[in-house]
């Protein structure tokens, strides 16, 4: 059964194939996999089952929107964007498996917003060989910005240890004399941000550590508050995902120590509309919490990419929640059509890849940090703002509102560079016309 | 000695959170000589229609018996169209002893997509009108809240009941003559298919009420219930697997072996300390604490 | 089988090697992906089937054991530069090695008590590798399988290289248990499945032989993981997950537990029901959180029906009954 299976799927193949051959001489010379003269066919994996999903799910809808509106608009130079959305359950083998899908059956022109960091890691060999574009993937591992050994990769948010770096100087700056306690998820998420704290000079009355996907333990939960009270920590630096983040709000308050400790979130655990879903009536105990973020606040009604990108989610993604994800999608969708366009009136993965390297870092992106794409770079952002979260679970610059003080850094040994935050301006209508 | 008096509550309050999960295994274990991996996914869908039932009563309370209702439902459900015919399909053969523990997990994921594809893979607020907040000896706070109370008085009654069942009705005799010796069950007219289906009810009633306490201390997910069903098989594994006072133990012992690892050991051991424990257990007790040595039988 | 020699096994199973390779020219790159993929579950379900099937015990952590074999064969690899085949030999000792002392335990246990153990090691083990910086952390260590060899022509994919390197390994395998299963030893743990206490009474060490059992069983599973950590690329403890041990049991008794030439069937299953779900489901359509669950809900149908109605497998033809 095995063996005949086989050859008739071999034999199917060699039809296809040779079918494909025909269809592909009639075309004009340099089309491009996945380019045809109205289409341009993206790829992207991540977890929209399983324990990882709630949350980043929202993610592939958000994107399909921002495509969507473009599209009914034109499109990229009068091609149509489709997406076509994988879900890999947050497992490396099933990023493979469903990338192979994407990259060999579906033939996808590149992949956009892949995410996870080993996830990423999985399809690595694969997209290297077959040189697909990997564009702005959805994980703050610093090692993706390596040209050496992902050549055609490039990461789009800041590095987990720029971002701990940064947060380091805060509290140097604003807590000084405090005694601040570390919890972090025990993996290179929170190696990385080890890193940047020691870089940073920071020290902790006590260092917490926790393996992901513990915080559903009530075990776990409890061992952070008996931790903190013991060291007599007065602020609490989370560098943990969403869910922990709630986990330590409720045990934050069942301990009794809601108003006696300050929370710092990093910006992964931060979102404030997940953490409403999880906490439900508890939501209002992070207000009052400092929150690191690149991305405006989803709730900031004065943000001009905030507003555009609202009223696209309306018209395009019925029925969603503007938060945080959603933002990440569209920024990420936005960023796409920028790359796309600049690549050319005949795209090929070389002229996308070097579109983004030479012009990359002028697009328009909502985060208020610069972009750093250039022919010897492929770091995205490198700045953090911080936010102070409302009774809504939304963070408000601690500078007042709209008012944003940037700070930027790398994931080396840097100094951290703070400054009035500039971006470009939104392009009129939400549509790109670089 | 604050910590350490911390680290005993952690563990007893978390150790009553595995308990009600390692009942409703051990329930099923006892009437049908199964381990009821779907046991989590029929918590989970009892827990969707309790949170279903609150936000049109608008009362945590009265919500509580629909979802044991639909505990029960679902769990009898489960066992008349998969497990029995499973059983009788498979009896003799050499998968006989594995089979049923690979259509639990069947079940288990069929569930978990079902609530997915229902709810959607987002975080939910099922809340309770307890306090979740630690009570206050004096000047402390102490990690244990109502919240917890319920759990563990949860815990509590859902064991003696079923003790009581098992030792004083007829319906407890014939379960347990219905799973240890089923041939001779049915010869002395014991209706032995309708007794197991019972038996399987009376489980998914058990889990209902783990689901609907435990979900108030966290939230509701297609997954939430995942590393649960690990504790609550590993508390129920040494318990004995045959005892429901040895579900209520091994949990606790669960619970505070964790705790204590985790506060004097190191997180490092996370996900391994059920591991040592178990190991731990077992070596001094190979049938666990409260099983019979003919009971490790399987 | 049972009077086919040695020698005519291998012959055959050449045979049949050789025949996929062949075919393997003529189909596309994805087809060559899940042919490696069927291998390895393969040998991975040969693991299970020579434990369960033939010894009695259970084991719902053998996707930890194949994290061992996948861990050491990429550290060997990466630390002494040894060539890939050789690596594969030693993730394959090394998981063992590790069975053996896990086995010691296993033999005093029974039933749910073994699988309550086995269970809280695939939930354990794979998660230390975060607690030891020469295991990677989260992102894992890359294994790198080199190129394809020269003399086989710059269009022989990497796919299709893997496919034949998973099939070779399987080939043996398969003739090294199914000799194994047909010497005194395969009638001793079929004695102890069947009745332990007349084994022991017949004057089998039943202890002795159910250490062997699972010894050889985790040594299996070792190389299994050795070949997974080729074809993905690297070992991440997200690779070896509770559902990975779940999915080899599942493909076990899909195989029919006893039955080792079913392994490949059950292999085969595994890798199919994804695709047939996903196709089914993509005929629906509807909204996000249905097309992102719909698979589940058919995968999981299909998975108990297979269970209720096919309990015992599939018939195989004579070439795998004993």
């Amino acid at each position: 059964m095995f063996v005949q299976r086989r050859t008739k799927g071999g034999i199917f193949a060699a039809a296809v194939v040779a079918a494909a051959a025909l269809v592909a001489s009639a075309l004009p010379a340099h089309a491009e996999t996945g380019v045809t003269s109205s289409t341009i066919k993206l790829g992207v994996t991540l977890p929209l089952t399983g324990a990882a999903a709630p949350g980043y799910n929202k993610i592939p809808a958000a994107m399909k929107a921002y495509f969507d509106y473009v599209n009914a608009n034109g499109g990229v130079n009068g091609r149509q964007i489709k997406l076509v959305v994988k879900d890999d359950a947050y497992s490396p083998s099933q990023t493979l498996s469903v990338t192979n899908d994407l990259i060999l059956k579906d033939k996808v022109f590149a992949l956009v917003g892949t995410l996870g960091t080993a996830n990423n890691e999985a399809t690595t060999r694969l997209v290297n060989s077959q040189g697909v574009p990997r564009l702005f993937v959805n994980t703050g591992f610093s090692g993706f910005a390596d040209m050496k050994k992902y050549p055609t990769t490039f990461p789009l948010f800041p590095s987990y240890a720029t971002e701990a770096k940064i947060m380091g100087k805060y509290l140097s700056d604003n807590f000084a004399g405090h005694k601040v306690a570390l919890i972090y998820q025990d993996d290179d998420f929170g190696m990385d941000a080890l890193k940047g704290f020691s870089t940073a000079g920071t020290t902790f009355v006590a260092k917490i550590p926790y393996a992901a996907l513990s915080q559903a333990d009530p075990s776990v939960i409890g061992k952070w508050v008996t931790s903190i009270v013991a060291s007599g920590a007065d602020t609490v630096v989370m560098f943990g995902v969403t869910s922990a983040t709630g986990a330590l709000a409720g045990g934050l308050y069942k301990a009794g120590l809601i108003g006696k400790v300050q929370l710092i979130l990093g910006s992964v655990g931060s979102d404030g509309t997940t953490l409403k879903g999880l906490l439900g009536p508890l939501a209002p105990a992070l207000a009052g919490s400092i929150a690191a973020s690149f991305l405006p606040s989803p709730s900031d009604a004065t943000d001009e990419y905030i507003t555009q990108f609202k009223a696209i989610n309306t018209q395009y993604n019925a029925g969603a929640t503007f938060d945080n994800n959603v933002l990440v999608g569209m920024n990420t969708a936005m960023m796409t059509v920028q790359a796309l366009r600049a690549a050319g009136m005949s795209p090929t993965r070389a002229s996308l890849i070097k579109a983004i390297e030479t012009k990359g870092s002028t697009w328009a992106s909502a985060a208020f940090s610069p972009l750093l794409y250039s022919a010897k770079s492929h770091v995205g952002y490198t700045g953090y703002w911080f936010g102070k979260l409302g009774l809504d679970g939304n963070a408000v610059s601690v500078d007042g509102p709209g008012k944003y003080t940037l700070y930027t850094t790398d994931s080396g040994s840097g100094a951290v560079v703070k400054a009035a935050a500039a971006r470009p301006a939104m392009p009129a209508k939400g549509l790109p016309k670089n | 000695m604050q910590i350490f008096i911390n680290t005993i509550l952690v563990g007893l309050s978390s150790g009553a959170i595995y308990s009600l999960m390692s009942l409703a295994l051990v329930l099923v274990w006892r009437s049908t000589r199964v381990v009821n991996f779907a046991a989590a996914g029929q918590a989970i869908l009892s827990t969707y229609i309790g949170y279903e039932a609150m936000s049109s009563m608008h009362n945590y309370w009265l919500s509580l018996p629909v979802a044991i209702l639909a505990g029960a439902g679902i769990s009898a459900l489960v066992e008349a169209l998969v497990m029995r015919p499973l059983a009788k399909r498979s009896k003799g053969t050499p998968v006989e002893a594995i089979a049923p523990v690979i259509a639990t997990l069947g079940v288990l994921g069929g569930i978990r997509s079902l609530a997915g594809l229902i709810w959607g893979n987002n975080f939910i607020q099922y809340t309770s009108p307890l306090s979740s907040k630690g009570y206050t000896i004096g000047q402390t706070t102490i990690p244990f809240s109502p919240q917890n109370a319920a759990i563990v008085i949860g815990a509590v009654v859902v064991m003696a009941m079923f003790a009581a069942i098992f030792k004083f009705t007829r319906l407890g005799l014939a379960l347990r003559a219905a799973s240890f010796q089923p041939e001779i069950s049915r010869l002395a007219g014991v209706r032995v298919d309708r007794i197991r289906t019972i038996g399987w009810a009376f489980a998914g009633a058990a889990g209902a009420v783990a689901g609907a306490l435990v979900t108030p201390t966290s939230y509701l997910s297609p997954n939430s219930l995942d590393l649960l069903l690990v504790s609550g098989f590993v508390a129920a594994v040494i318990g004995g697997l045959e005892s429901l006072i040895g579900a209520v133990v091994g949990g606790v012992v669960l619970g505070l072996g964790f705790a204590f690892i985790l506060q004097y050991i190191g997180t490092s051991v996370t996900f391994s300390a059920a591991f040592i424990i178990l190991v731990i257990v077992l070596l001094i007790r190979p049938q666990g604490i409260f099983g019979r040595r003919s009971g490790r039988e399987a | 089988m049972k009077h086919k020699s040695p020698i005519r096994r291998l012959a055959i199973l050449l045979f049949i090697g050789a025949l996929l390779i062949a075919a393997s020219g003529r189909v596309d790159q994805l087809r060559a992906y899940q042919g490696a993929q069927v291998a390895i579950f393969a040998i991975a379900i040969s693991a299970i089937v020579l434990l369960t099937g033939y010894s009695g015990q259970i084991s719902l952590g053998h996707g930890a054991l194949m994290a061992v074999g996948g861990y050491a064969a990429v550290l060997s690899r990466t630390h002494w530069n040894i060539p890939y085949p050789l690596s594969f030999i030693i993730g394959s000792a090394v998981a063992g090695v590790f069975g053996f002392l896990l086995g010691i335990a296993a033999a005093r246990l029974k039933g749910p008590y073994l699988a309550g153990t086995t269970l809280a090691l695939a939930v354990g083990l794979p998660s230390l590798a975060n607690q030891f910086h020469v295991l990677g952390g989260e992102q894992g260590l890359t294994f790198d399988a080199g190129n394809v060899p020269s003399w086989l022509g710059s269009d022989f994919s990497q796919y299709r290289w893997f496919f034949v390197v998973t099939v070779i390994a399987a080939i043996a395998v398969f003739w090294l248990l199914r000799n194994l299963l047909s010497t005194r030893y395969g009638r001793r743990w079929r004695a102890i499945r069947s009745n332990p206490t007349a084994a022991a009474l017949a004057g089998i060490n039943v202890g002795r032989a159910k250490v062997l059992a699972f010894t050889l069983s985790s040594t299996v599973a070792g190389l299994a993981g050795s070949l997974f950590a080729m074809l993905l690329g690297l070992v991440a403890p997200l690779a070896f997950t509770l559902t990975l041990s779940f999915t080899l049991v599942t493909g076990a008794v899909l195989a029919g537990v006893s039955n080792l030439g079913g392994s490949i069937v059950g292999a085969v299953v595994l890798v199919s029901i994804p695709e047939l779900s996903n196709a089914a489901a993509s005929h629906f359509g509807g909204s996000d959180k249905v097309t992102a669950n719909l698979p589940g809900v058919i995968t999981s149908v299909l998975l108990i029906a297979t269970v209720l109605f096919i309990p015992n497998g599939p018939k195989m033809p004579k070439l795998s009954r004993q």
